[in-house]
């Protein structure tokens, strides 16, 4: 037999088994594809069309970084992403903890707490804060009410209420990220290290945070790429005068019609996350060498 | 013999599908009080009429549906829709609305010849609102009488504003351009003026009708903008609330019946269209949801008669924008309201 038959009897199987690996993510892949990639590519496409011109320029883009208002609303969909990101993060570290490591009768009603927001609609769960955080609202009636204040707090219609509006949407999933690490790390760490003498802020800062990093950022970059897209809470939770990119990406397309202008901004949310998403996992990899021991 | 059987039964079931599906006219609209009126003043006789059925889809704002119209490159999936005069000319010089001529609605030729000219040949005016005052009756000592009334001092912290992206933004601009010396197409910067000072005067801003006219039911403001349409509706609820024609005049909301040019029953919505513009339907309409009408000779209640738009007078006071000149201006006007009258609220 030749050496040639020798190794095309040797490929053959080789081949199968790649087959074998690969094929279970040709539908997903054709899926992606489909309704993920070559909408992206129209869209990109699409952005360099100014509204009403013809020929492929560079027009929108200029208009957009060259205009104060729009960039205005890119560095407020920062913060507010920015904001919400280590809110849902702080406020579900300590959830997630209760929910990794205590045996109390009360973990699964926490955990059903936890997840609750999930159960009611976006837009129902914003109008709701909107009832308690307006001029006229629960919190600011109550107050007045008291004689504690003699004008309403400004707790809506601004940064703070779409940064709770969007921490009470998004914390679920924060918890559920950081759940899944802490879950990854052994007990017997911890106990072991109070044993040897440390106190319980130093087992937190030395033992938990650096191994769950990874959680931690993911919960970051969770809330941060939700925060930066979502359009019902500041919507209604930010009022007329709080513009985000996904408020302004809606006027364009259904209001003033201009889908290419638009798209850039749809495109430089992307881009925005993207870059995010980057930082994220060089800082994670950064931090995680960094704090190990 | 079996498989035969089967197939035949599925193409029989295919044909009466398709039949049926051929004598449904989806009208697209608006939800709200709004899906009652008419599904009793003009669907409900429609179909006893023609023996059709119409399918009511109220899903969307009319923005929302001229944006799917135009996704989808004028076949949306519903055979007619309520739009607005300046959207009927977009879609018509887009080609993505049908054109309508006498010979195919032959009740378009009933219409007020200058206000049918404004909608353009892919738009059917149904009906016509103008921009009212809204005011509490309880609150307000006197009634106002003017748009600069909105200005006086107890108004202070009273007033809310539509937000631009709802069309009355625009319109109040350049209502209040036209009162402060400038003109409602060719001079707009009073009108800015003005609106500034009223951001100042107000509580803020909300796009959605039905949430601007919360605010003054429950009391937070006494005057705001609003449809007169709405605003009958509301005092026809026993709301603390009148209306007023302001003595400057208005900018009427000029409402528009169009079949997408891909429409899959073109035909039948034709006679839609048509029905809805007949005498009898347009006197329904004007009695019940409140508005006025494009068409002069139609019989209607004396109240009716004294506060909606139902004649050649009536129409001859109102200020009448160029439409194709508010489309081109629209978005350099959003960017400069959003610049400086928005800032200006409390």
């Amino acid at each position: 037999m030749s050496s040639l038959a020798i190794n095309a009897a040797k490929d053959r199987p080789m081949r199968t088994a790649l087959l074998r690996k690969y094929t279970p993510l040709l539908p997903p892949a054709l899926i992606l594809l489909l309704f993920f990639a070559i909408p992206m590519g129209m869209m990109v496409g699409l952005s360099f069309q100014p509204k009403g011109a013809s020929g492929a320029s560079l027009a929108n883009y200029e208009r957009f970084f060259n205009d104060d208002f729009t960039l205005i609303g890119l560095g407020r969909t920062v913060l507010m992403s920015g904001l919400v990101a280590i809110c849902v993060t702080v406020m579900g570290y300590p959830v997630a903890y209760f929910l990794a490591r205590s045996r109390s009768p009360w973990r699964a009603v926490v955990f059903a707490l936890a997840i609750a927001p999930e159960l009611a609609g976006v837009v129902l769960r914003t109008y709701g804060w909107l009832i308690i955080l307006e001029d006229h609202g629960f919190i600011n009636n109550a107050l007045v009410g008291l004689g504690l204040i003699s004008e309403p707090l400004p707790l809506a219609k601004n940064m703070f209420g779409v940064v709770i509006g969007l921490t009470h949407v998004i914390l679920p999933f924060g918890i559920l990220s950081l759940l899944t690490s802490l879950q990854g790390v052994d007990p017997n760490l911890e106990k072991s290290a109070q044993i040897l003498g440390a106190s319980r802020l130093s087992v937190i800062r030395h033992i938990l945070v650096p191994l769950t990093i990874p959680g931690i950022v993911s919960s970051m970059l969770l809330a941060f790429t939700m925060s930066a897209s979502a359009y019902a809470t500041p919507a209604i939770l930010g009022g007329a005068g709080f513009k985000v990119l996904a408020t302004m990406v809606y006027e364009q397309v259904l209001f003033y019609i201009d889908w290419s202008f638009a798209a850039v901004m749809a495109n430089v949310l992307l881009v925005m996350m993207l870059i995010v998403a980057f930082i994220g996992s060089r800082l994670e990899m950064r931090l995680h060498k960094k704090l190990q021991f | 013999m079996k498989r035969a059987l089967l197939a035949a039964s599925a193409v029989t079931l295919s044909s009466v599908i398709t039949l049926a599906h051929g004598q449904d006219l989806i009208v697209n609209s608006y939800g709200g009080p709004y899906e009652q009126i008419i599904q009793d003043a003009i669907i409900k006789p429609f179909e006893e009429q023609y023996g059709v059925r119409v399918i009511y889809d109220a899903v969307g704002s009319s923005q929302q549906d001229y944006a799917k119209i135009k996704a989808t490159k004028g076949r949306p999936g519903f055979d007619v829709v309520v739009m607005s005069a300046s959207q009927s000319l977009d879609g018509c010089r887009e080609g993505l609305l049908e054109p309508m001529s006498v010979e195919t609605v032959h009740n378009l030729a009933y219409l007020n010849p200058a206000i049918s000219a404004v909608a353009g040949a892919c738009g059917a005016v149904h009906e016509i609102q103008y921009l009212s005052l809204l005011y509490r009756t309880d609150k307000l000592t006197e009634a106002p009488t003017s748009w600069k009334d909105l200005f006086n001092e107890d108004l202070h912290g009273r007033i809310v504003l539509p937000t631009f992206a709802n069309i009355m933004a625009a319109y109040l601009t350049q209502i209040m351009a036209s009162v402060y010396g400038g003109d409602i197409n060719d001079n707009i910067d009073p009108g800015f003026e003005a609106m500034t000072r009223l951001a100042a005067q107000s509580i803020g801003f909300e796009q959605a009708s039905a949430i601007l006219e919360s605010y003054i039911v429950d009391g937070r403001v006494w005057a705001m903008p609003f449809w007169d349409g709405r605003a009958q509706l509301l005092v026809d609820s026993g709301a603390p609330v009148d209306y007023i024609l302001p003595e400057e005049g208005s900018i009427p909301l000029i409402a528009t019946l169009n079949i997408p040019v891909g429409a899959d029953n073109k035909e039948l919505a034709l006679k839609f269209v048509d029905f809805f513009l007949a005498k009898t339907s347009q006197e329904r309409w004007v009695q019940s949801y409140k508005v006025g009408s494009a068409r002069s000779d139609i019989e209607v209640s004396d109240e009716a008669r004294a506060r909606k738009i139902t004649t050649q007078a009536d129409l001859d006071e109102l200020l009448l924008p160029n439409l194709a000149s508010l489309s081109a201006n629209l978005a350099e006007w959003g960017m400069r309201w959003e610049r400086e009258v928005v800032p200006a609220a409390r």
